[in-house]
């Protein structure tokens, strides 16, 4: 099930703490919180979809997300993402199609800001980019530690911490 | 000369600058970048920051190539990648303000461009093209780091790891004058030892590999030029 923005939503407060925003000063926050909406999610539905440009950056306010990477025969889980985190930053910026799907495990409260609203800001305010940078820098983060927890990479044994797949 | 390249000082007049990832940048933020770097040249096997160690800013590396090896959990040191010109090092660790996460080692002579971490938050904030660029620095990494995990969960064997390092570093060959049309040289400066940390096997394993390689005529190997003599028996191999 793909998420789908319920137009119904209201807008989130601006003081809200997550990833991004905890960069930003409170006139950025608040420009960015006139776009916001927030809603709630079933458990199940997929924030990011792998190979699909996701048309919102999305925010976990609350509930619990799975980050999994889709390869040729199985679903390596990378992580359970929980409340702050920012999801569509990479495809965002970068114009690439996400590599990840990120599902929500449990009903999830989210917020979402629309891209073209974003990269505007974005266009006219470059101190948002030492924000984006500090979210892309925690993902290439999580993704060097899973690499470090799975060195034992010989196809001769079994791994010590296998990656868990879904 | 003592190195075999040219140092760069002046970004500005740097022909390798439209080829790299990050130094493509607007006149305004090059001449702002000339007041903020500081300009040095490495050995081969000079360490430029270290795993662990608080961040003091980030390198662009200009020349050279260098090598990012971290622990792992099992206390054994791995290689997660290695930099190549134009790319910025300890970039998570300057923006995060965490410590560094890997080791950086230059593997040949090189020459890097050193940033301030206060300096490089600010020329970050104030021009919106280096604020790209190190997202996409940022973004390329990350989808380097899912391609290994990818790889992975994927139990693939020596042979097919091997194989798809070669046919990885085969995308930047070497020109060489004698080569035959269908022949493809690379320039390898790592060890077996550290291909070995490279693919997660032992040192001894990549050697009998390799050995089986160029006895099945896969490969030539001469010193650091290695020589690709059946590429097709090598996409053969990869099959993931």
């Amino acid at each position: 099930m793909a998420y789908k923005l319920n137009m119904n939503s209201t807008p989130l407060h601006s003081g809200t703490t997550n990833e991004l925003y905890e960069m930003l000063s409170p006139a950025l926050r608040a420009e960015l919180a006139r776009s916001e909406r927030s809603t709630v999610v079933p458990e199940g539905t997929a924030l990011i979809q792998q190979g699909v440009c996701p048309e919102h950056l999305v925010i976990v306010n609350s509930g619990k997300v799975e980050v999994s990477l889709n390869c040729t025969h199985r679903s390596p889980s990378l992580d359970y993402a929980e409340p702050g985190k920012v999801f569509g930053m990479r495809a965002m910026v970068s114009g690439e199609l996400p590599e990840v799907n990120v599902i929500c495990t449990e009903p999830c409260s989210i917020t979402t800001l629309p891209r073209d609203v974003f990269l505007d800001l974005l266009k006219n305010n470059p101190e948002i980019y030492f924000g984006v940078a500090r979210v892309l820098s925690t993902d290439l983060q999580i993704a060097d530690q899973i690499l470090r927890n799975n060195s034992h990479r010989s196809s001769s044994g079994p791994r010590t911490r296998p990656i868990k797949t879904v | 000369m003592a190195y075999h390249f040219q140092i760069i000082e002046d970004c500005l007049r740097c022909t390798f600058r439209e080829q790299s990832l990050f130094c493509d940048l607007s006149r305004e933020a090059l001449l702002h970048l000339q007041n903020i770097k500081a300009t040095s040249v490495y050995p081969k096997g000079a360490l430029l920051c270290l795993e662990g160690q608080s961040p003091r800013g980030v390198f662009v590396l200009c020349t050279g190539r260098a090598k990012l090896s971290t622990t792992s959990s099992e206390g054994k040191s791995m290689i997660l990648r290695v930099a190549e010109p134009g790319e910025v090092l300890g970039l998570t660790a300057a923006v995060s303000g965490s410590p560094y996460e890997a080791t950086v080692e230059t593997l040949e002579p090189s020459q890097a461009n050193f940033i301030a971490q206060t300096d490089f938050v600010r020329f970050l904030q104030q021009f919106p093209d280096v604020g790209l660029k190190v997202a996409k620095q940022l973004t390329h990494n990350c989808k380097c780091a899912y391609d290994e995990i990818r790889s992975l969960g994927l139990s693939n064997s020596v042979p097919e790891k091997l194989a798809k390092l070669i046919l990885r570093w085969a995308e930047n060959p070497v020109k060489l004058s004698a080569k035959k049309p269908n022949e493809t040289a690379l320039r390898v400066t790592l060890t077996q030892e550290e291909i070995a940390q490279f693919i997660g096997t032992s040192r001894e394993t990549v050697s009998r590999v390799l050995a089986t390689f160029r006895r099945k005529g896969y490969l030539r190997v001469k010193g650091a030029t290695w020589t690709i003599l059946d590429r097709r028996a090598l996409e053969k191999l990869v099959t993931t």
